[in-house]
Order: C-alpha cells, then structure tokens, then sequence
C-alpha cells in the first residue's frame, strides 16, 4: 500500500509537465499554419502595399520602383521565409506603409488591446458565473427568467450596435463615461478604467450571454441528474453549498473550454470595436493594415493572436487538471 | 393527512408510514410511482423492502427524505419519532438528513463528489448538522473511516474518490451515513455495483455498526436472498404497493403471494442442474407494469400463473390474513381463497 | 438495475437538452414559435412586396432640401438622413439586403457544408480526417479579419459578401452535419437499414438526411442571425453593400456621426437588426426544443 501510493504521488506531477510540453510544441506548426494562411490570403488579395502608398494616380513605373525598393518584387515564398526567418530573431519587420519597426507597432499598441480584453474577459466571466448561480438556484424562477432573457439579448445584439447603444445612453446623455479617447494606466488610473469601460462591455456583453446560458444549463444538469447531488442533499447541506461547492466546480469545464476556443475570434470583435472608441490598440489598425496590403503589420498581428490562443488552450488544459482530480492522478484503482 | 401537525403521537414506532402515496406528473398521464404504501420500522430493527426496479420502492424512501424532485405529489403520512415529515419545507426536512435518518445510496462512484476529497466530504456531513471547527470536523471524519473498517485513514482521507476501490468507496459513503449518528439508516441497493464478496463484508460491517450504535436499519433491494440473510422484517413490493409483508423466516417458510414465490424462484440456485434455463417471472407484458397506466385489479394478474377473473376485476387489499404475515391476493399459494 | 428510476427522478425535462427553457404547457411554447414567425414573416414580406405594392419613396436620390428630417414627419414615417433620403424606405431595402445575404449565406452553407458534413461521416475513414481537418482550419482561422480581407480585395458588393461569408457558413455546417450523422450512425435503426441492404444514396436521402434535418434547421435559423450581424459588421466597415446602397449596417456606420444629434439615424436600423435576430434566435431555440427528441423515445 504505501509503495503504490509514493509511486502514485510521483506521477502525479508529471502528467502536467509532460502535458504542457506536448502543448508547447504545438505551438509551433500552429504558428505556422496560421501565418502561412494569412501571408497566401494577403498575396491573393489584388493589389499590394506600393499600390496604395502611391495611390491611384501613381504611374507603372513609379510603382514598380516602390516595390523593388519593398522587397515586393521578390518571389512569394522568399518573401515568407525572410520573414519567418526575422521571426525566429524576435525581428517581426516593419511596415510598408509606416516605415515602423512592427515589434515597436505592436509594443505600443498591444498593451491597449490587452487591458480591454482582460476587462472583458473578467467582468464577462464573473457576471456570468454570478447570473448562472442565481439562475441555477430555482429553475424557471425570477432569477431565471432574467438570465434568459439577458442571454437572448446579449446573443441577438451586434456588437457594433451595442457599442453605439452604449455610446448614446451612457455618453451622451448620462454622461457617466467618455465616447472616444483613450488614457494609460500609469497616466490616470480611474481615467483609464472610465475610457476602457464602454468598449468593454460592447465586447463583454454577448460573451457574458453565451457563457451565462452555457453555465446555467450546465450546473441544473449537474444538481438535477447526478448522484453525488443527491448524497450532499441527503446529509443534509444547505442548498446555497450544494449549488456552489458541488455543483458549480463540476459544470466549469464547459464554460472553460468555451472561453479558450471563443478567443480567436476576439480579433474581430477588438477590429470593429477599437475605432468606434478611438482606442489606439491592434485591432485599430488591423483593418487599415489589411487595406494597404501592409503584411508584416498583418502578419504581427495574426501571430500574437495565435500564440495566446494558444497559450489559453493550454492554460484551459492545466485548468481541467486543477479542478478535476481524476485528469491529475492517472492512477485508478481496481 | 400530510399536514405537518403540531402534535407529536405517540408510538414507539420509529418511522410510521401509513398510505403513502408519489405520484409524477408525466408528459399528459400521472405516474403512480408508489401506491398506498403503510410500514412501521422500530428502533434496532432491520427491515428490508424488496421489488423489482419500478415497484416504487427506492422512490417511497427518498419521498419521506424529501430528496425527491420539485414535481413529485407526495401525500399520505410519515411519522418519524412521532413528527410528520410529509409536507416539510426543504430547511425543516433538512434538520432530519443526515442527522436523524441517513441514505446511503447504490453506486458509489456516482455518489460521491469527484471533485472533493474524500475526507472532506465526511466532514461535511459532520458540520452540516454539528457546529465544530474545520479541524476538529476533520478529525472526526479519520474516526468515521477507522469505524468502518477503512485502513490507514489519515491517508484515505485525503484521497479523491476515484483513488478508492468500490469497496471502499461505499464504505466511505456508509461513514457519511454515520457521520451524526442517525437513529435510521436507509440503505438504498448498497451492496448491488459490488462484487459478491464485498457484498457480504458491506453488509456485516452494516450489521456490527447498527448493533454498535443501536440504528434502525433499511434495505431496499430487488435481492431476496439478501433480504432473508439480513433482515427481520421483510416487505415486497410490486407496482407501487405493497403485496407481501412478514418476519423473514415467516415470509421464506410460508410464502403466500405468488409473485413473491416467483421471486424465490427466480433466485439462482448451485444445486441446479447445470445448462439449466434460469426460471424468470414470465407472463406478458415482460416486465414490471407501466406505472402510468396500471391496470384495475391487481396489477400482477397480467403475470400471474393463478390469476383469475376477479383478479383481474378488482384489486386484493392488503390484509394481515395471518399473525405478523400480510398479503394482497385472491388466490395466494398455499392457502386458497382469503 | 434503476433503468426507469432516473426517468422517474426528471421527469420534466426532455432527454439529452440542457434545461434551457421551462417545458410550458398549452400556450407558452406555441407563441414563443408563432410570434417570432409571425415578425419575421411580415418583416419580409414588407421588405419585399411592401415597395412592390405601395409607393415609397426611393431609397437613394433623395433631395438634400429633405435632409435631417425627424421621425414622424409627414410622407417620412422615420424621417430622412442628412442626404434626404427617406429612412422608413432605406429600411425596408436594407432589410431586402439583409434577408438576401442571411438566406444565401445559410443555404449555401446547408447544401455545401451539409453534403460534406454528411459525406464525411458516412463515408469515415481518411476522407472523413482529409474532409474534418480543412473544415478545422477555416472555423479556427479569425473569421472576421479573412472575411474583411476578401470582401476588401473582391470589393465592395453583395455578392463578394455573400461569398465571403459563405465561406465560414459552409464548415459550420458541415461540422454540424457530420456530428449529427456520426451520432445518428450509432442509432440501432441504422444498423438494420445496413443490414436489410440500403446503400448509398438511399441510406443518405431516405434515413440520414431526413433525421439530422432539425438539427441542422435550426442551426440555420440561428445562422442565418449571425450572417447578419457579420453582414452588417462588414457594411458598418464601408466593405460590404457599397453606398449609397442601404444596409442596415451602413446606415448604423453613418448614423455614428450624428449620434448625438440625432440618434434615430443610428437606433431605427439597429432596433430592427436586433428584432430580426432575436426573433431568428428565439424561434431556432423554440424549435430545437421541440424538436430535442427526433427519434420520438416516448416514455
């Protein structure tokens, strides 16, 4: 008995090693499937960057000096390779249209996008934890009807036309938080988190709708089908501890493996949401790199998305083994 | 009846069930899950309800524990220590689980939180009804797993559930059974998810703890043969009711309902000749009736060798027909007409 | 051992569907069907026929002697933008837009990635990872930024959109259909339509197709809301419907510069974005739960 059990202590610490291992390295060919997708899709577009530096009226020739003098000229996959090649220098080259370093580009802007994401995520994820208790607590309750209903809305609702909605009441009229602008951390703490509240919410409100619904269902699944449920009634818990401490841990894994894949398509979200509030982030200038053909900026871009994308997968993995004990103890009894 | 009562009766009867009756609202019919159900069970003794899965049985047990879901119509009366409990609100219901009457359910792997340490969740039992710190909680869920029999229990205790075997696994649910000494443990096909060896310990460790702690003991099982090795009293159930009562060794020497000597039968036996075809409880529908949609009369009659046409018409009652012995038949084996 | 027990535990609520709406009786799960049905199908016929059967003003070439009327005013039920146009009118056409993507988009989607779908999961094997792996790609690839790239680089017109966003409605689908048919395999009728020789096509129209169809109906009704929303998104970015043409979402992008003057410009499009999605949600919901026992287990 207490050689089995010191064994199984041992290998207890190395599933998650070799676990976060095996993910790292995938990393790798994720990376560059994606970066390869974006730099094929961007070739494919018509047009390229000299074309819209020099604009319309620019002549053949002036073009065609513009794109040597960009590289531009050189075949496809020469092009990705000196800048795969960059990459593994930590160098993620510069703009066409700026002249910029990239990693400078996104050195200032990545923090913006960063903090409202955080945001985001935090506030959408506890409300969401919050509604989906309340609600679970007395299927087709009060508490319950109302969350169906905020889910609805939060998944019916655009996130533009939220944001603009936002804007209206709580801008304009209410004047309880600015339309546009953006102020740094270290300038202005309560500025900062006034100018970043609205564009948070327009991102977190339909996110905190599908969790809200995906988490609510979950846990009345978990306090109404399984036993363990029945044997914490039966000793006579109260019911607030049944829900939280019984149930909710056991209906996180849904919601967690929601919130890791619902991550890449935050680029999105942060692309249209970003301008409406003037926030000087990556998804401002997503859009306008796409339009001027500005790869590098694209490509910066595309790969930080990925690589916390990936990194979240991972860090939903290590979550799965925390809170469930039978993924972290591999050894199971006769 | 079912109105909880100020007034306490007076009986020495420890649990006092009389004319239960669950009733689920379906898609359209009613399902009858238990029909008029009447039983007492004393302090000390063990008695044992039996049916097939469907007759009602698990489903009478977890209505007097109010761990029934929010649909389910209970009325009727049941009377533990003279208190009614049919008709109490969650909280009220909620000082007598776990504290006065305790469960200890069927599967053992399904039963216990996955999450949570093991040790962990005995104390919790304990702290639902004990006001005692963390620590000293602890400490009593090491004793409850010394108790029954688990070794090294500073070490189990810290273990997940799925770190145990079976065995031991419902020995974990029996010390959360225990945790506050409950006066009536009810246990619900305890032994049935285990292998026949474990069975017998589980259930000699259930024995010594009720002679040890002086508890009123249920098994509710579709085992007879368990029933007649461990219980005093033994009840059968079929189709919501009750058709069968008496002491064991009455009920195995003396059976009267058929459906209850049918169940003997079906008990596999060694002395057997081998390749010969196991005997099941045949008739048509196969199968235990769809509670939905109970025929009048009684609801045997559809399998039963000896029914006749006024089994069929009406119902039997359920009579105490011999001292101490009680069925429900028109033609019961053994004895003719009633 | 407990077969019907745990039936007896819950009864109320229908196998397999998380409990996300109360079972109602009578009238409460009709009219969550009927009502959202009933908008949607007066919003598109009054898209539609409305301009068809009454006289509405144009939609575009409105006289800047018009502009910034307010709501209500006479002849201009939603008054008219700052070039005059009127806005009841420019809904209605902006709606025509909106239902044209939506319903493209979405069949596209059910009869390419559905036949995939189902192709891959019938036929298994290296064509179902060959066909899964590139449906995986494209649903992990940011949507979003690959749809603003081709609408952008196709240019600016509804049928580029409606490409656009095909291209991200076809392995949605298909991921779809291939989970249904895959569960549907595993149903015991299945194996006795294998076993008594039906093959192929047959297997496909007269079993397959038939049961995963209200799975993948009202996933597409709920589609055909996100296809909006993504229309709108690309219109609200000047890249989908090209002005002056009316999109429900570039008219929001426009009304964003008078919002505080006058917010109408942006709150009239958006309220009836919002109306058709709720609507198209609230009824695909309604409709999966009706339809969350397709293989009819009556207990």
């Amino acid at each position: 008995m207490t050689v089995a059990t010191a064994g199984n202590r041992w290998v207890a610490r190395s599933p998650g090693a070799r676990l976060a291992g095996r993910r790292l390295l995938t990393v790798i060919p994720v990376l560059l499937g994606v970066t390869f997708l974006t730099f094929v899709v961007m070739n494919l577009l018509p047009g390229d960057a000299a074309q819209e530096l020099l604009g319309v009226n620019a002549t053949p020739a002036e073009v065609h000096q513009l794109e040597i003098q960009l590289h531009l000229n050189e075949p496809f996959w020469v092009r990705y390779g000196n800048w795969l090649g960059g990459l593994f220098h930590g160098d993620l080259g510069t703009s066409l249209t700026s002249g910029q370093n990239v990693t400078a580009i996104l050195g200032q802007r990545l923090p913006v996008t960063a903090e409202l994401l955080l945001y985001a995520f935090v506030a959408s994820i506890l409300l969401a934890v919050g509604l989906a208790v309340l609600a679970a607590r007395r299927p087709n309750g009060v508490a319950d009807r109302i969350s169906m209903v905020v889910s609805m809305t939060g998944l019916s609702v655009a996130p533009y036309v939220l944001a603009l909605v936002l804007i209206y009441v709580f801008a304009v009229r209410l004047h309880w938080f600015p339309a546009i602008g953006y102020t740094s951390l270290t300038q202005n703490p309560e500025a900062n988190l006034r100018s970043l509240t609205l564009p948070a919410a327009a991102i977190a409100f339909p996110l905190f709708a599908v969790y809200t619904r995906l988490l609510r269902a979950d846990i009345v699944e978990q306090m109404q089908r399984e036993d363990y449920i029945v044997t914490a009634r039966a000793k006579g818990v109260r019911p607030w501890r049944v829900l939280c401490r019984h149930a909710l841990p056991n209906s996180l894994f849904g919601l967690i493996t929601l919130v890791a894949l619902n991550l890449g398509t935050l680029v999105g979200a942060v692309a249209i949401i970003e301008p409406i509030f003037s926030l000087p982030g990556v998804g401002a200038i997503l859009i306008s790199s796409i339009n001027n053909h500005d790869v590098p900026v694209v490509e910066g871009i595309v790969v930080v998305f990925a690589v916390v994308v990936v990194l979240a997968n991972l860090l939903a993995d290590m979550l799965y083994a925390t809170l469930d004990p039978r993924i972290r103890y591999e050894r199971s009894a006769a | 009846m079912g109105q909880p009562d100020g007034t306490e009766q007076v009986t020495d009867a420890l649990l006092d069930v009389e004319d239960l009756r669950v009733t689920f609202p379906g898609r359209g019919r009613e399902v009858h899950a238990v029909d008029g159900v009447s039983y007492r069970v004393y302090a000390g003794q063990t008695l044992a309800i039996v049916g097939e899965s469907g007759s009602g049985k698990t489903v009478s047990c977890r209505a007097v524990m109010g761990l029934l879901p929010p649909g389910a119509l209970i009325t009727g009366s049941a009377r533990f220590q003279g208190r009614q409990l049919i008709g109490l609100s969650d909280d009220q219901l909620r000082e007598h689980r776990g504290a006065n009457i305790a469960m200890v359910f069927q599967d053992p792997a399904r039963s216990l939180n996955p999450t949570m340490r093991v040790g962990a969740q005995i104390a919790e039992a304990v702290r639902a009804h004990q006001d005692v710190s963390k620590a000293r909680a602890k400490a009593q869920a090491v004793d409850l797993l010394r108790l029954v029999h688990i070794p090294l229990p500073e070490r189990r205790s810290v273990e997940y559930p799925h770190q145990l075997s079976g065995g031991m696994r419902q020995r974990v649910m029996i010390a959360i059974a225990l945790a506050c000494r409950p006066k009536l443990l009810i246990a619900d096909e305890a032994t049935t998810a285990l292998d026949v060896t474990t069975q017998a310990q589980i259930m000699d460790l259930l024995l010594e703890l009720q002679a040890e702690l002086g508890m009123a003991l249920m098994l509710i099982s579709h085992d007879l043969g368990l029933a007649g090795a461990y219980a005093d009293e033994v009840i059968v159930m079929y189709a919501g009711r009750i058709v069968e009562q008496a002491p064991a060794a009455r009920l195995f020497s003396r059976v009267r309902m058929p459906y209850t000597q049918a169940l003997f039968e079906a008990i596999p036996r060694l002395e057997r000749p081998a390749h010969a075809p196991l005997p099941v409880i045949g008739g048509h529908p196969l199968g235990p009736p769809d509670a939905s949609d109970l025929p009048p009369g009684c609801s045997f009659a559809p399998r039963c060798r000896r029914a006749a046409d006024d089994c069929r018409a009406a119902a039997p009652p359920l009579e105490e027909h011999e001292a101490g012995h009680r069925w429900a038949c028109w033609h019961p084996v053994d004895g003719g007409t009633s | 051992m407990s077969a019907p027990l745990p039936e007896l535990l819950a009864p109320a609520q229908p196998q397999g569907v998380p409990a996300a709406r109360p079972r109602g009786r009578g009238r409460a799960p009709n009219l969550r069907i009927w009502l959202p049905a009933g908008f949607l199908i007066a919003l598109f016929c009054a898209c539609f026929f409305w301009p068809l059967v009454y006289p509405v003003p144009k939609p575009i070439g409105g006289s800047i002697l018009n502009s910034g009327l307010p709501p209500l005013s006479p002849g201009h039920i939603f008054g008219t933008d700052p070039v005059g146009n009127d806005i009841f009118s420019r809904i209605l056409h902006g709606g025509q837009v909106s239902f044209e993507v939506g319903l493209s988009v979405t069949a596209i989607g059910l009869a390419i990635g559905g036949l995939l779908g189902v192709a891959a999961a019938y036929w298994g094997g290296a064509a179902d990872t060959a066909i899964s792996r590139v449906l995986d790609v494209f649903i992990a690839f940011p949507a979003l930024v690959l749809a603003l790239a081709i609408a952008e680089g196709l240019g600016p017109s509804e049928l580029h959109v409606i490409w656009a966003l095909a291209i991200f409605s076809i392995p949605a689908f298909g991921r779809i259909a291939r989970g249904a048919t895959l569960t549907l395999r595993e149903q015991t009728f299945m194996l006795a339509a294998r076993l008594s020789g039906t093959r192929g096509r047959r297997m496909i129209t007269r079993h397959i197709v038939p049961n995963i169809m209200p799975q993948l109906l009202t996933f597409s009704l709920l589609g055909i809301g996100v296809v909006m929303i993504l229309e709108g998104a690309l219109s609200f970015l000047g890249l989908g419907i090209p002005p002056p043409e009316p999109s429900w979402g570039s008219m929001i992008a426009q009304g964003q510069q008078t919002i505080s003057a006058s917010p109408d410009l942006v709150l009239i499009p958006s309220a009836f974005l919002f109306a058709t999605v709720v609507s198209l949600n609230v009824l695909g919901d309604a409709l999966r739960e009706r339809w969350a026992n397709p293989m009819g287990q009556s207990r």
